[in-house]
């Protein structure tokens, strides 16, 4: 067993909650070794998961349908992915769209003939249509049609695509809804919570887009093979291990950030507290420092490759490359083995670098201590269903040091200033899109979301200035029902110090992409691609091995695009 | 129609907005549907009726009056959710030993889940008693007595909740979906409706930030 050297006497502690929680730092966070994805990809190659594809029956127009099967040491999961023919009109990355080129969803077993049958009727439709305990997910991609296209051609007339063209996208697919714990009916995550390969956050969600990208690839194999007949040929491995699945997330996402403060609390608590046990490391071995120097180098090529055409990340970008270049200086000549190695270069590094290069630099920090990190995401499920429950034996007065304790932030901020609370969320009446609109211009404060914690939490502290602070908050929240969310939440965040973004939702200034990309991140998403200032595109499982490239490949550091086998 | 307890818990928080309750109310009814429905009992249908019955009603009037003596509500009649939540609120004192008694109560089994909460809290089992039923339950598990068909009435003159020492009970435990008949979910659903915004085109355009082509 490895010994860890850690410095006792005086331990870093974690960051403070009020440094992290911010929006601008959330929206410059980077994949870890604790993401979803490499979580899965680890317990795969692991376990010795076996993949197979028991049908395969696609037209020459594209339409059909095929099984994924996912065999771990105990049970089979089923990707059953329906092919459509959409018409170019049709294709929206929207939640309003209504049809897709292909739709799936993840299969607890192996599907019969009658349950492929059942949902040959029902996944197609998505949000219109209904499934059942059986299935754990559902969800749907559309081609990117430039790239789509451009490969489809070329492997039918026997040549490989354009590596720059390739690059240029990134993927053949983009998921825009993977949808699992009990929507449209499907299993709740309380059915699957127990199993060891679904305690992790999003293993289901991530295998279906796991099985997607190969279905993908395959797709495109059938339908080249199909126009070219003998002459086509198979897309070089290389470029295929280049592509992942697109994804195109909007609203919805952010949404979630603010209604699960517990689950939110336990990733950023994980990650804090993997860069803490890293930090406290009196010395660093060669083998470890050769490590992290690789994968910097790998990604420098990695945020080289990152394009976008969108002027907040196109600034951010900019800034990101230039921090990376003095980074890469400064460990050409700073000690990385003795006197606390790593907790010198992330000092220096928060204190001559932007958030993003910080925040790049702590994950990267993390992948050469697997052994010490990687049973953290053990506690990033949310099992802790007592939270919901309101101390109300609480008096009024410790309310209020929770308060000034945890929402400074909010305290500090007029609310009666327009720009300060200029946005509202809200639902929309079409397939219940989470939207977020201008309040003093359009009618939908009324519809408002409770998506303000901090406005909230102002509001309850100036409602419990009146208030005898010996009086338990239970008689309090009897006079004052309209707080109980609030109350709530403080005493959440109380037990729970990373459970509150500490920043105004609402305000003009708003970035939505930010609470977007803090949650891809988790995900284990890379090249984050903001349309507008709400939703954005980012690629999954590039560079990923395929189900068949698990056992040989077996590297965790499979995000890190290798040196010199680059595509351009 | 087999549901999935998300959805239930969704349409239920959902619609406790739509009919006027406040978001911390509207969160723990939905708890409370979803326990029920967990435990094949008919939390929605209750809480549709319950919903329907005190819709846009203010909400003051049918919560307890105070913590203390026996509960009641100013209106004559408690709503179960706002005692409910002052019961879980409040569970220490069950840890005393003494009951907590309230007078008239509507829709009485939408009590029993924050019953159950505070059982949890006090970790000892807690019983429910009213007309001729009586539920225990340790916040997991369940055991009824309803030897009358009692426990889905929209109004009792007398609710007890009181621990239980040494029970020996066997609990059922929960499930993980839930029936659902249609007539209660379309009413939940048309309370739900009232908190979604008409679409407009501005709101299409500008409230997701979409606008530009997805054929690339």
């Amino acid at each position: 067993m490895k010994v860890v050297q850690t410095n006792t006497a005086t331990p870093i502690p974690m960051r403070d909650p009020a440094q992290v929680m911010r929006l601008a730092r959330l929206g410059s966070f980077h994949q870890s070794r604790l993401s979803f994805m490499r979580v899965l990809i680890r317990r795969m190659t692991r376990e010795n998961w076996t993949f197979s594809r028991p049908v395969f029956e696609i037209d020459d127009q594209g339409v059909g349908h095929a099984v994924y099967c996912a065999h771990t040491p105990n049970r089979v999961y089923s990707l059953i992915a329906f092919a459509h023919d959409l018409p170019a009109e049709s294709r929206s990355d929207r939640v309003i769209a209504q049809a897709w080129d292909s739709t799936f969803t993840l299969f607890d077993g192996v599907p019969t003939q009658a349950d492929i049958a059942r949902l040959r009727q029902n996944v197609p439709l998505q949000e219109a249509g209904r499934v059942t305990q059986s299935e754990l997910s559902v969800s749907r991609a559309n081609r990117s049609v430039r790239l789509w296209e451009h490969v489809v051609s070329r492997l039918a007339a026997g040549e490989q695509p354009d590596e720059a063209e390739v690059e240029a996208v990134g993927y053949l697919m983009r998921t825009t809804a993977v949808y699992g714990s009990g929507k449209l009916g499907a299993a709740d995550r309380e059915m699957i919570a127990m199993r060891p390969e679904c305690a992790a956050p999003f293993q289901i969600e991530m295998l279906s887009v796991f099985l997607t990208r190969t279905y993908v690839r395959d797709l495109a194999h059938h339908m080249a093979n199909l126009r070219g007949g003998d002459k086509a040929v198979m897309l070089d491995s290389k470029i295929a291990r280049s592509m992942g699945i697109g994804n195109s997330t909007g609203l919805g996402m952010a949404p979630f950030l603010l209604n699960h403060p517990i689950l939110i609390n336990n990733w950023i608590y994980a990650r804090e507290e993997a860069i803490a046990r890293v930090r406290n490391l009196q010395v660093a071995s060669a083998d470890e420092v050769k490590i992290f120097v690789d994968l910097f180098a790998r990604s420098v090529i990695s945020v080289e490759r990152w394009k976008s055409v969108h002027p907040i990340q196109i600034e951010k970008l900019v800034v990101l490359r230039k921090d990376i270049q003095k980074l890469a200086a400064h460990i050409q000549t700073a000690d990385l083995t003795t006197s606390a190695p790593w907790n010198r270069l992330f000092v220096w590094a928060d204190e001559n670098l932007g958030l993003d290069a910080v925040e790049c630099l702590a994950s990267l920090m993390l992948e050469p201590y697997g052994a010490l990190v990687d049973s953290l995401v053990d506690q990033m499920s949310n099992n802790d269903a007592a939270a919901f429950r309101i101390n109300g034996g609480m008096t009024v007065a410790a309310l209020k040091t929770l308060l000034t304790a945890n929402y400074a932030w909010a305290l500090e901020i007029d609310w009666n200033a327009k720009d300060a609370c200029a946005r509202a969320w809200y639902v929309s009446e079409e397939k219940l899109e989470p939207r977020l609109g201008q309040r003093f211009e359009e009618p939908i404060a009324e519809y408002e979301q409770p998506l303000a914690p901090g406005r909230d939490a102002a509001a309850l502290f100036d409602t419990l200035g009146a208030w005898d602070t010996d009086k338990p908050v239970a008689n309090f929240l009897l006079a004052h029902p309209e707080h109980r969310h609030s109350v709530r939440r403080a005493q959440i965040v109380a037990r729970a110090p990373f459970a509150e973004i500490r920043d105004n939702t609402i305000g003009s200034d708003l970035l939505p992409i930010d609470m977007l990309r803090c949650k891809l991140s988790f995900f284990g998403a890379t090249h984050f691609d903001p349309r507008s200032d709400r939703w954005l595109r980012i690629s999954l499982f590039g560079n990923a091995p395929y189900p068949e490239e698990l056992q040989t490949s077996a590297s965790d550091f499979w995000p890190y695009p290798e040196l010199g086998l680059g595509l351009t | 129609m087999s549901y999935s307890l998300n959805e239930i818990e969704a349409l239920s928080k959902r619609a406790s907005r739509g009919a006027g309750l406040s978001w911390g109310i509207a969160e723990e009814a939905a708890r409370t549907v979803r326990w029920l429905a967990s435990h094949q009992l008919p939390g929605v249908p209750l809480l549709a009726d319950l919903l329907d019955h005190m819709d846009q009603a203010p909400r003051q009037s049918f919560a307890p009056v105070s913590f203390e003596g026996v509960w009641s509500a100013a209106s004559g009649t408690l709503c179960p959710l706002a005692s409910g939540a002052g019961l879980n609120d409040c569970a220490d004192r069950l840890s005393t030993g003494q009951p907590t008694e309230m007078a008239s109560v509507s829709h009485p089994l939408l009590v029993v889940p924050f019953a159950g909460w505070a059982a949890i809290h006090i970790a000892a089992p807690v019983a429910v008693s009213w007309l001729g039923v009586r539920i225990t339950t340790d916040g997991y598990g369940i055991w009824v007595h309803d030897p009358n068909k009692e426990h889905d009435v929209t109004r009792t003159v007398d609710l007890t909740c009181s621990p239980v020492h040494n029970t020996d009970e066997t609990l059922s435990m929960p499930c993980l979906r839930g029936k659902v008949p249609q007539s209660a979910w379309a009413r939940l659903g048309s309370l739900a409706h009232r908190t979604y915004a008409p679409a407009t085109e501005q709101s299409r355009v500008l409230g997701a930030g979409a606008g530009v082509t997805d054929n690339d």
